[in-house]
Order: C-alpha cells, then structure tokens, then sequence
C-alpha cells in the first residue's frame, strides 16, 4: 500500500523541492488519504485521519468484561453475578462493555484523594445520570482522543488543529505564542512545542465538568495536561497523557496509548452531530405526549419510563 | 433569545483593500500573497469581515457594486447616531418588553464599500425563487400564523402576525405534524422538534457570510494536502469543516450532512470547495438537500482575504447567485475568538421553554391560566430600528 509514488505525486514532490530547502518532503502514501509528507517544516507530520483502538473510553482501568454498561442484582448477591438493568438489556450482547487491561501507567491505579475516590465512585453508580457523553456535552481531553470515533489533524507550522467527529468539536494546539481564553473551558487551551520529534502539549483552563471515561474517572477545573505525540510507524501515534490535578490526585499519574491511522481508501471525517440525537434523552420527559417507552421484545419487555433522580437541581426545577 | 451577543472591542481598523468589481481577485500592486513553506497559498489565520454590507443592494445603487468615498462615509456619519434599537410595538404588551435590546447588545461595524454582499445577479439582489418554493414558503408561513392567531401579537395587529388575523378561537392546526422538517422557532412546543434550530443550538451551517448580528469568524489551517476551517458563529454554535482535498468524487447520495461534503481543489492560487450532500433537516432561505454551493477562497494581501460563494438550488431559486466578502485577518497572539461551540452545555433555555408550555397546559386544564394558544411565546423580535444599510 505504502510507498506507491503516482505521476503527480511525483510532480508534488518535484514542486516541493522547488521551494527550497526548509522543506525536507519524503512522500508516504497512504491508502485513502491524500499523500503527506512524511514531514513538515522539518518536524513529523501527525495529519491525517486518527482513532484509538481500545477500551479506555470504557474504563480507563484495568476491568473485567460486564454483561451491561448498567447492571443490576441479578439471583445472586455478588457483583460479579450482576444482569443488565432495564435500560440496555433490549440490546443483548452489543450493551455489554469488553474488558480490558487498561490504560493507566505504572501501578494502573489512580491516585484519588479519599474524598475524590468516593466522589468516582457514586459517578459509576450514576452513570446514566451523570456522565456528559450521554448528553452529548463537549468531551474534553483527553478523553475526545480515545472516544471510539475518528478525529483529523490538520499540521501546519504554527498551528496543529484536531477535528473530532464526535459532537463536530474541535481544538487548536498554539505553537506560537497566544493570550490564553478568557474563561475556563470544555476543551481546554493547547500550547504545544517540539521536543525533537515529539510533540508536547501543555493543556490548561479546563472547567470542571468533562470526565475521563465512562467509569466515573473525573477531574476539577484545576486539571492539568501534558500530552506527548510520537510516531512509532508513519502510522501509529504512541500517545502519552501526565495527568495532575492537586484536588483530585494525590500525585501526577500517566496514561498511554497507541492511536492509529484510519487506512480504508475513502476515509474521510463525517458528523456526529450528536445535539440532535440526546434530546430525546434529555428533554423527553418535557414532551406534551411522550413517546412510547416501553419495549416489547420476543422474550422480554423493557420500560424505561425515567424517573427523575432525587436531588438532581436541573430536574428539580422542572418539576416545580 | 438568540441574540447574538458580539464585542467587537477595539477593532484594529485596517485599510479596506480595494477589490476590483471584476470577478477575479485582485492581490495587492507588488505584493505576492504569502504561501506556505510547502509552496501553497496561506489562507491560515482568523479571518471575519470587519464591515457592514448588506446582503441584498438598495434599489437606489442599481447595478453599481461600490460605494464613493463621499457616501461611505456619509452612511458612517448617519449610522453613528443609530442606538441600535429593538423597534418599538404595542405598549404594554410582552412583545414590546421581549424586544428591549439596543446597541449594546448589536454592535455596529463600519460601512463597507460594498453596497451587497451579492454581487451576482447584477442589481445585487436575491434571484426569484420558484413557484414551487413560493408555494412553500407560503403554506409555511400559513401555518405559523395560524398557531398565532389567537395571540396578542395579531390582536395588536404586530407586524409578527403580518398577513394573519386575530381569531380567539384556537386553530385546529396545532395539532398538525408538518410536512417537513421544521427549522423555525413555531408558537407551539409540544416537544423538541417544534424548536428553532438555533434555540435547539443546531443553527451553525453554511454558506456563512456574516450578515445578520456581528457576523462571524473562521479559522483555517493547512497541511500539505489538508485544509480545516472552524466557524465560530451565533452564540456558540460554531462547527468545523475538513476539506477532503484529494480529488475524489463526493460522498453517496444517501449520506447527508449538516455541513454538507466539502470537496476542495487548487484553481492557481484559489481554493475552490464544492460543497453538496446537505441534510434535510438544513434550511438556507429555503434551500435545503439540494443546495449546492462552490467556494472560492483566495489571499489577496497580507490581511486580507477574498470569499465568493456561489448558491444554487433549481428546486428554490429561478438561477444561481453569488455572495463576495473581504475578510480582514485577525491578531493571532489575541486569539481574539474563542470559539469553543458550548451552546447546548448551556442550553437551559430550551427545555424552560418546553416545560413553561406544559405548565401552561396544566394549568389550563386546572383552570387557573388561560388557553396555550393565547400566549406568543415564539415572537421576540420585529426588527431593529430603520438602518441606512437595509438589510
């Protein structure tokens, strides 16, 4: 697949050299997208069409497979015997969450302060009701690069742009010098520099709100990031996060992961534009009629009629 | 409700530079536009219009593209003492407080010398749509009429019920699913989908040109054989564009999307972006799934930036039209915008609406409040004060 050098690839190549010596141009050619060099301004290029290929967007830890991303008693009282609870058992085995050995470097703990850790785990016991993705909510990083859709980078020299499908976000890694955002931030504010040939991202200004996966992982406003990008191959990024937030972790702590390149020959970044896709999720409750909730399956019937969970402020007050 | 909120601030005003009407872009005398250090032409950096011009040409210009010096600056002078006010209706009435907005919250930018943004037709006007998109468009407006009949707003004779009748009686069209997808804040909200897109945080879309509250912002980076533009446009509803720049066909027919399939080229030193496959569910001035659009970005200068938009739609408009623009290059070290889309992480505003109406409902039922149907609850606004510019 690689290395196919056609006529105008060439003739790119040719009109590269042309332009003088800052750039170096060796053309890789990549199954479905547009041939890149393998370089640019003298630094690897990271463009193209990117996504993890594993399960930290489940459980940034170490997990055992379970039968459903919500689970409840089943006959037995043991966790480990657990069902799937009402809101996903009409989807069979695709409802259920793969194992894994995790993503965490080191002792694969995370290093909760007490209070943080007891706070972690009522999120994975209110998952539904607690975690943005489900709401369709910017996903922050880390998180939107190991989310189980595609993102694009764009390299140029001064700037390296990440378009996530997931929620059409995006963010932009400054490597040149910029005032930083006036407010905290979803997606927080990216000032990269060079490293040799890694790419080190300093990220800052997060809001409180986004998690790391959908196991109840969080963090404060006080989160900060430093992300290093390396090519192992033209087409595997090994991905490397020294996570620290003081209020949250008793110390620093890392994730690593390789991202891969999206190679089928038409690929291309589509939308999920997934604000239209929640409402129902989210305002439904709020509809004149609502819609049927109840499923009657050939061997089970599901109602999902949702009940508004005690204490909750937002629902609270529509219920005024 | 959707009011663009924009602080300009202190706009580093630099000088406008003068494009030939002809149709090809102009660069500056002496000036090769900047390239990128693999040889393209640089679009890259923040780019927005920093000038007034509107969409549509006053009779009065005729064919004439530019204005004089003289009447620029004259148009300058009478917009200044402009406050930029919300038009006065009915005292007394909701509506009236519903439009308290001024020039705090519309801020004004300079006249450009543009007297339209089209520049094709030639008297700068929108071409004639169809008899079957007229068609459409008047059954629409019927029907959202007829959710306002028994309102204040046509009682008052508002020019929000232009063309309707005020009726106590409820209409029995509330009832009605409409026959196609709304994208329009209606007076009923029985649930989500009779929402605007934009109270929905759905209406970022292209073309975007910036008419309308403040304009708009676009960023655009580059890699060799790669191209991203992110909008920031109407309260955090801003979205990204990849351009697929590798010469190959448009997507299947049957995936659609909100921002359509880019598809860019190099034309010399021009990018040019076809753009097709547009969603349904989209609405530009009528125009929906069959909207076709071709781009056309070029540098013309240091800070400036050239944009013309083709827009075609047999289905809608009677021939194609073309919007131009200059974009003036904004401070990079400033990143002035900020242009995270967070507007359905705060859209506490949308389901206030919906539960208000079932309130209202229950309380109807309880017979304590008034029929639904009595209360506007999609009017805000009825236009802004007489602006020199038009609109």
């Amino acid at each position: 697949m690689r290395i196919r050098l056609n006529g105008s690839m060439i003739s790119v190549a040719i009109a590269a050299a042309a332009v003088g010596a800052a750039v170096s141009m060796s053309v890789t050619q990549t199954a479905g997208q547009a041939s890149r060099p393998a370089r640019v301004e003298g630094k690897p290029s990271f463009s193209g069409i990117w996504q993890a290929n594993n399960e930290a967007h489940w459980d940034l830890q170490a997990h055992e497979a379970r039968p459903g991303a919500v689970t409840q008693p089943g006959a037995y009282p043991f966790a480990y015997a657990q069902v799937p609870a009402a809101p996903v058992v009409a989807l069979g085995a695709a409802g259920g969450v793969p194992g894994s050995l995790g993503v965490v470097e080191g002792d694969g703990q995370i290093p909760y302060t007490p209070d943080a850790l007891a706070i972690k785990k009522e999120n994975a016991d209110h998952w539904i009701d607690r975690d943005p993705e489900l709401k369709c909510y910017l996903p922050g990083i880390p998180r939107a690069m190991y989310m189980p859709y595609p993102f694009q980078i764009t390299q140029s020299t001064n700037k390296v742009h990440m378009a996530y499908a997931f929620a059409t976000t995006a963010r932009t890694i400054h490597l040149d010098t910029v005032d930083g955002p006036p407010d905290y931030t979803w997606m927080g504010h990216s000032v990269g520099r060079w490293e040799g040939d890694t790419l080190v991202v300093d990220v800052t200004n997060f809001n409180g709100k986004t998690w790391f996966d959908r196991a109840g992982n969080f963090h404060s406003d006080g989160l900060h990031l430093v992300e290093r990008f390396t090519l192992m191959t033209p087409d595997v990024i090994r991905y490397e996060v020294t996570i620290e937030d003081p209020r949250v972790f008793t110390r620093p702590w890392r994730i690593a992961m390789p991202l891969y390149r999206r190679m089928e020959p038409n690929m291309q970044l589509l939308e999920y534009r997934c604000t239209e896709f929640v409402e129902e999720f989210l305002y439904g409750n709020l509809r004149t009629r609502p819609l049927v909730t109840r499923w009657e399956g050939e061997t089970m019937t599901v109602d999902i009629t949702r009940k508004v969970p005690p204490g909750d402020r937002f629902y609270e007050w529509f219920r005024k | 409700m959707t009011r663009l909120f924009t602080s300009l601030g202190v706009a580093a005003v630099i000088a406008a530079v003068i494009v030939s009407v002809k149709l090809a872009p102009v660069t500056v005398a002496g000036q090769a536009p900047p390239r990128t250090a693999w040889g393209e032409p640089d679009l890259q950096g923040i780019w927005t219009n920093e000038f007034d011009v509107p969409l549509q040409r006053a009779a009065r210009y005729g064919n004439r593209e530019l204005l004089t010096d003289e009447e620029q600056a004259q148009l300058d002078q009478q917009r200044a003492a402009l406050l930029g006010r919300d038009r006065r209706v009915e005292r007394g009435t909701e509506l009236d407080v519903a439009g308290a907005y001024n020039a705090v919250f519309t801020s004004m930018k300079r006249t450009g010398r543009r007297t339209s943004l089209i520049v094709d037709p030639p008297d700068g006007r929108i071409p004639p749509t169809t008899p079957e998109a007229r068609q459409r468009a008047a059954a629409d407006r019927e029907f959202r009429l007829a959710l306002l009949r028994s309102t204040d707003t046509c009682k008052n004779k508002s020019t929000a019920c232009a063309g309707g009748t005020y009726d106590p009686t409820p209409s029995p069209r509330r009832a009605e699913v409409l026959s196609r997808y709304n994208t329009a804040r209606m007076n009923r909200h029985n649930g989500p989908e009779d929402g605007s897109l934009g109270d929905r945080c759905m209406s970022g879309g292209i073309p975007e040109f910036g008419t309308g509250f403040g304009g708009s912002f676009r960023r655009i980076v580059q890699t060799p054989g790669g191209i991203s533009i992110f909008y920031d446009v109407g309260q955090g509803q801003g979205f990204q564009r990849t351009i697929v720049m590798n010469g190959s066909p448009h997507l299947p027919s049957n995936v659609r999307q909100w921002f359509g399939d880019s598809r860019g080229r190099w034309e010399g030193d021009t990018l040019v972006i076809d753009v097709t496959n547009f969603s349904p569910k989209t609405d530009f001035m009528g125009s929906r799934e069959n909207l076709h659009l071709v781009e056309r970005w070029t540098r013309t200068g240091p800070n400036t930036l050239e944009y013309g938009v083709m827009i075609e739609d047999p289905t809608v408009w009677t021939r194609p039209w073309t919007v131009k623009e200059e974009f003036t290059k904004q401070n990079e070290k400033e990143n002035r915008i900020y242009y995270e889309p967070r507007c359905h992480e705060g859209n506490y505003g949308f389901p206030a609406l919906l539960l208000a109406a079932r309130l209202a409902e229950k309380a109807h039922a309880e017979r304590r409040g008034s029929h639904p149907a009595t209360k506007d609850n999609a009017t805000d606004f009825v236009g802004v004060e007489e602006n020199p510019l038009g609109r």
